[in-house]
């Protein structure tokens, strides 16, 4: 589903934010990219969702080389990827089912469709009641909930999330990946950048670890010790 | 059909957002189209009238009496056929002396001491219509010749011809003034999108993020500025109707001038200045956005440098 191949990624200054990473993730996989600060982790979502060029190397996602895809082409790329960020990127001028279904809007999706896709998404996420209400009105759990069901509202076959969870207490945090959980369990493919321990622990799933830009460990079903006793 | 409907939700979204920058690119396109169509409405004025003018008398030859100063009896009946026989010229009419008193007393009716004179002074004369204006002076010249019987030649053609390079001067002028002025509304009308793109940079970098083509993104500026300019066009094409209708009515009383425009010319051009309201409206849209959307790649909010 996304393969990174000799990926390096080196920002103006020469700060090099990905370091010949090479990667696999099947459909239907949940990734966990994790590291410390600076490791790389969101440099590696980004060139994902095609946000920044790859300075050497290839990615493909859904099967399409996106290292050489046209600029036109990237809106099309990022209708397969859903993405979920650690400060919730919601319209504060629009209600909770606005803001979901204005990712349906801005791809033409007819009324008929988006009506009945926002409501059943919004139940997915437990927010039905709270549709009409604005993102000032809702917890941070709530937000990044909404923010999530605006990724998934377009049923994309893969979601990239960058430190979901940053902004949420422990136990909000629990209730998020759960939701994260229930939407991979659809078949969906799910790259996560987090540094939040316990999550990665609790869930048991894949781990890819970064350190200066280089993937240093890749375990099928790992936890974040095997980083922190580097 | 949903799309269309959202992307003109978008749009008043925005213009309602930035009431108060939207008003000033109004204002700037409202100013300048107004100066620009109301030197048109000047010109067209002066055009109704100098070919109005230009359908009477062109030339006058006063004459001589006959019979005195060597004149013969019947020169000026003479005269009129040879004039009339001339190629420049269309038509004559000879004016006796009694209807050039007769003409004298309507045209200085109750003015007494005017009046007062002795009509035998008024010559006798003979009115030329041309067949085109710009013939004039060789007619002017021909009648010099008949220094016998001609006493004085006058022209309206020299005052025409001073209307039609006046005319010009205002097509020119109104037509720099429209250049000059329609580039100052599109480059507003680009700050004007410009700051609309800023003060929803965080819509539109979800917009990309959501997988938005760039289009679909600038279609609401493009129509945001489209409606600036022909909201300001409009308003211009109806305030300067209102003046030229008010111009119109005030200069009824007039005969020798006229002051009204006519619906169809107001309609055509006024059509017209919409036209060119909205593709100035478009035109500055695209201007704003080219340094915005131009290498838009990232979902980030591509703001240029200088906001």
């Amino acid at each position: 589903m996304i393969r990174l191949e000799n990926v390096t990624k080196v920002y103006e200054g020469g700060t090099i934010a990905a370091n010949d990473v090479s990667l696999d993730i099947n459909k239907g996989e949940f990734v966990f990219l994790v590291g410390a600060s600076g490791s790389g982790k969101s440099t590696l979502i980004r060139l994902m969702l095609r946000d920044e060029p790859v300075t050497r190397g290839k990615i493909w996602v859904a099967g399409k080389d996106i290292s050489t895809l046209p600029k036109w082409k990237i809106p099309y790329l990022r209708r397969t990827v859903g993405t979920v960020f650690q400060d919730y990127k919601l319209l504060p001028n629009k209600t909770v089912a606005e803001n979901v279904a204005f990712a349906l809007e801005v791809l033409g999706r007819p009324r008929s469709v988006i009506g009945p896709q926002v409501e059943q998404v919004l139940d997915l996420v437990g927010l039905s009641d709270k549709a009409v209400r604005y993102p000032r009105q809702l917890s941070g759990g709530e937000q990044q909930r909404v923010s999530v069901a605006r990724s998934f509202v377009n049923r994309p076959p893969i979601m990239l999330c960058d430190e979901p969870t940053g902004n949420l207490d422990p136990k909000t945090s629990v209730g998020l990946m759960k939701l994260l959980d229930r939407i991979n369990r659809t078949g969906t493919t799910i790259v996560m950048a987090t540094h939040d321990h316990a999550i990665v622990d609790a869930m048991k799933r894949r781990v890819v670890a970064l350190e200066d830009g280089k993937l240093v460990r890749d375990d099928e079903t790992g936890g974040y010790e095997g980083l922190d006793s580097r | 059909m949903s799309r269309v409907i959202f992307l003109m939700k978008e749009a008043m979204i925005s213009l309602r957002r930035n009431l108060l920058i939207v008003a000033g690119a109004v204002l700037a396109v409202f100013i300048s189209l107004s100066l620009a169509f109301g030197a048109l409405v000047v010109n067209e004025i002066l055009r109704v009238n100098t070919l109005a003018w230009q359908e009477g008398v062109h030339v006058i030859a006063f004459l001589w009496d006959e019979g005195e100063n060597g004149v013969p009896v019947n020169a000026h009946a003479t005269l009129e056929r040879e004039v009339q026989s001339w190629d420049e010229v269309k038509n004559t009419r000879y004016v006796t002396k009694s209807e050039a008193w007769l003409e004298y007393q309507e045209l200085f009716a109750g003015q007494e001491e005017l009046l007062e004179i002795d009509p035998t002074i008024l010559p006798a004369s003979i009115r030329i219509e041309l067949e085109d204006i710009d013939l004039y002076s060789s007619v002017r010249f021909r009648l010099d010749q008949q220094q016998q019987t001609v006493r004085e030649v006058r022209t309206a053609a020299e005052s025409i011809e001073q209307l039609q390079t006046l005319s010009n001067f205002l097509n020119v002028f109104g037509l720099g003034m429209a250049i000059v002025l329609g580039l100052a509304a599109v480059v507003l009308i680009a700050n004007t999108i410009r700051l609309a793109i800023y003060a929803r940079r965080d819509e539109v970098s979800i917009m990309k993020l959501v997988g938005a083509s760039n289009w679909f993104i600038r279609v609401p500026f493009l129509m945001e500025g489209m409606i600036e300019g022909v909201v300001g066009a409009a308003l211009a094409v109806f305030f300067v109707w209102l003046g030229s209708t008010n111009l119109a009515r005030a200069g009824e009383g007039f005969t020798l001038v006229r002051l009204d425009v006519a619906t169809d010319w107001f309609f055509q051009w006024g059509l017209l200045f919409l036209i060119f309201g909205a593709v100035a409206g478009i035109i500055g849209s695209m201007l704003g956005l080219s340094r915005y959307l131009r290498d838009a790649e990232g979902t980030g909010p591509d703001i240029p440098t200088g906001f």
